[in-house]
């Protein structure tokens, strides 16, 4: 495997294109995605145009399709806005705290017919500019903004890219098929998918 | 560092004074025309122990942010701002004794205390007339009075991160409400009242002490997001129902009603006419019985959305009672037609 320099990303552009390359190739190296995510220093003069906030649920955002190898966007958790369980269809996730601080807490996949409260794994509280990473083998994971006075603010990596995902409810380890929707796209509010989303929150 | 005209942004009515390590506010260098024209003042972020009443020499001001200092008091010099429409003042030492008499009095739309210390809702932040948007969370309160149902004008209330262990019935009355934030709280049952709330969409009770949610809730036609987690719902069909038999009263009653026994008021002292008319019907429709005091507490399970399994609480009028379409009574795979939410009324239900 080829070593690649840790070049830090002086902005989010900066980031975006080193992004692109190391997505040219088919192979993924997750420790390096990582270290690049966290290595660019949260600026919100650069991202506070894709920062649109609702009232109601936290909101997905778009900043780049990643050459269709990925997707990058960023979600806007107002207090406490929480997504439900949730599954990664078989991609990897990446997650790093823009803004504020986000409470992540993994759970087993639940076990074939079994109808009790899902396992839990672990909690942690990231802070500002961490990247957690997860994926499908690793578990399912819920992610909350916790606070009553502050919103957060993360930006997300999927590789490869995925519009459905599994919700669960944590008491039953019922699983449900979810469309996920996007609030706004490259800074534009885009309404009318919004509308229709199925999104278990 | 005082430097203060120098360090604000310039033009569009907006003084932003934020994180300047103020522990006053010295305006003397603020021209008479810039106190005039400013419609936006940042303070968050300084030392401000008390709000100083220079504040209120910028009498245009509409938006005013002293967020994140040690305020414990809000001075009265605040009231003389007559066009304040948004006061944020998050993340500091206030409490239900540091605001001033005539608080209420101010046309403010947008009220934000989350992270202090207040242990009840003042009387005068529930005055506010043109209030749409009133957030209290992260703070001490036990309660929420019945006073709220005079902010007519609520859209949007906050209260997530509190010690409420209850809701008053008087916040159905809200007719605008539209997001209602409950969550982290000491909430052991939501009032059936809260039907009422027409214009409700979201609804988070996440983090309380729930064990199931009365079966008006199906009623919140608009509400799109309503968060579960956290609560002990009762999961399992609760199979002991207890059931204290009727008393010869309730029987004599009950045969009354059901059988449509004619009785007229000179046939019947005052009290058991007032008793006869206390009769409730069986909510369950298959069964035409009635009840008075004698009834039994049934935790049935609502296909919520076609995913989820809400215990939700009715009255039946004895155990015999069953739900028509279950063979089995004690199953909790069952689906209630009379109970089913077209999927449709409720998209997203934050259980997780």
């Amino acid at each position: 495997m080829e070593q690649t320099e840790v070049v830090k990303p002086e902005t989010l552009e900066d980031l975006i294109k080193i992004l692109h390359k190391i997505f040219e190739s088919d192979c993924i190296n997750v420790e390096e995605v990582q270290n690049i995510m966290e290595a660019y220093e949260s600026n919100p003069n650069e991202w506070m145009k894709y920062a649109m906030f609702d009232q109601y649920r936290y909101t997905r955002n778009l900043v780049d399709e990643g050459n269709g190898k990925f997707n990058l966007m960023i979600l806007c958790w107002g207090e406490g806005h929480g997504s439900s369980i949730h599954d990664h269809t078989d991609s990897h996730c990446f997650m790093k705290l823009l803004q504020g601080q986000l409470k992540e807490t993994l759970f087993e996949w639940p076990e074939g017919k079994s109808q009790g409260d899902m396992v839990q794994k672990s909690q942690r509280i990231l802070q500002e500019n961490k990247v957690a990473y997860i994926n499908d083998s690793i578990g399912l994971h819920r992610v909350e903004n916790v606070s009553h006075t502050e919103g957060a603010v993360s930006l997300h990596l999927y590789s490869p890219p995925f519009d459905t995902c599994q919700t669960f409810d944590q008491r039953t380890g019922h699983k449900n098929r979810v469309k996920m929707t996007f609030w706004s796209k490259y800074g534009d509010r885009t309404p009318f998918e919004t509308t229709v989303s199925q999104e278990n929150n | 560092m005082e430097n203060q005209e120098g360090a604000a942004a310039v033009g569009d009515g907006v003084l932003d004074f934020s994180r300047l390590s103020l522990s006053t506010l010295n305006v003397d260098s603020i021209s008479d025309e810039r106190k005039r024209d400013t419609r936006l003042l940042h303070l968050n972020y300084n030392r401000l122990a008390s709000l100083p009443s220079s504040v209120s020499l910028f009498f245009n001001l509409e938006f005013l942010d002293i967020s994140n200092n040690g305020l414990s008091a809000i001075c009265e010099g605040i009231t003389r701002l007559s066009k304040l429409k948004t006061l944020i003042a998050k993340n500091n030492r206030l409490d239900e004794f540091s605001l001033p008499k005539e608080f209420g009095c101010l046309p403010l739309e947008v009220l934000n205390f989350s992270g202090n210390r207040f242990e009840e809702i003042p009387l005068q932040c529930v005055k506010l007339p043109r209030l749409q948007s009133l957030s209290i969370g992260g703070n001490r309160l036990k309660s929420i009075p019945a006073e709220i149902e005079n902010l007519t004008s609520l859209e949007m209330l906050y209260l997530g991160g509190n010690l409420i262990s209850a809701i008053p019935p008087e916040v159905a009355n809200l007719p605008y409400l539209s997001y209602l934030v409950l969550c982290d709280n000491r909430i052991q049952s939501v009032p059936p009242q809260l039907t009422r709330l027409h214009s409700l969409r979201s609804l988070s009770l996440h983090n309380n002490l729930l064990t199931y949610l009365p079966r008006e809730i199906l009623s919140l036609v608009h509400l799109q997001e309503l968060s579960l987690r956290g609560n002990p719902l009762v999961v399992r069909f609760v199979k002991e129902m207890t059931y204290d038999p009727p008393s010869l009263l309730e029987l004599a009653g009950r045969t009354i009603k059901s059988r449509n026994i004619p009785y007229y008021p000179q046939d019947l002292p005052s009290n058991l006419l007032r008793y006869l008319d206390l009769a409730s019907k069986c909510p369950n429709p298959k069964c035409a019985g009635v009840y008075f005091d004698s009834c039994v507490r049934h935790i049935k399970f609502v296909d919520f959305c076609g995913k989820y399994r809400l215990p939700l609480m009715h009255y039946l009028c004895s155990p015999e009672c069953t739900s028509p379409c279950s063979s089995n009574p004690q199953s909790d795979a069952e689906s209630e037609d009379e109970n089913s939410v077209p999927t449709d009324r409720l998209q997203r239900v934050l259980l997780g």
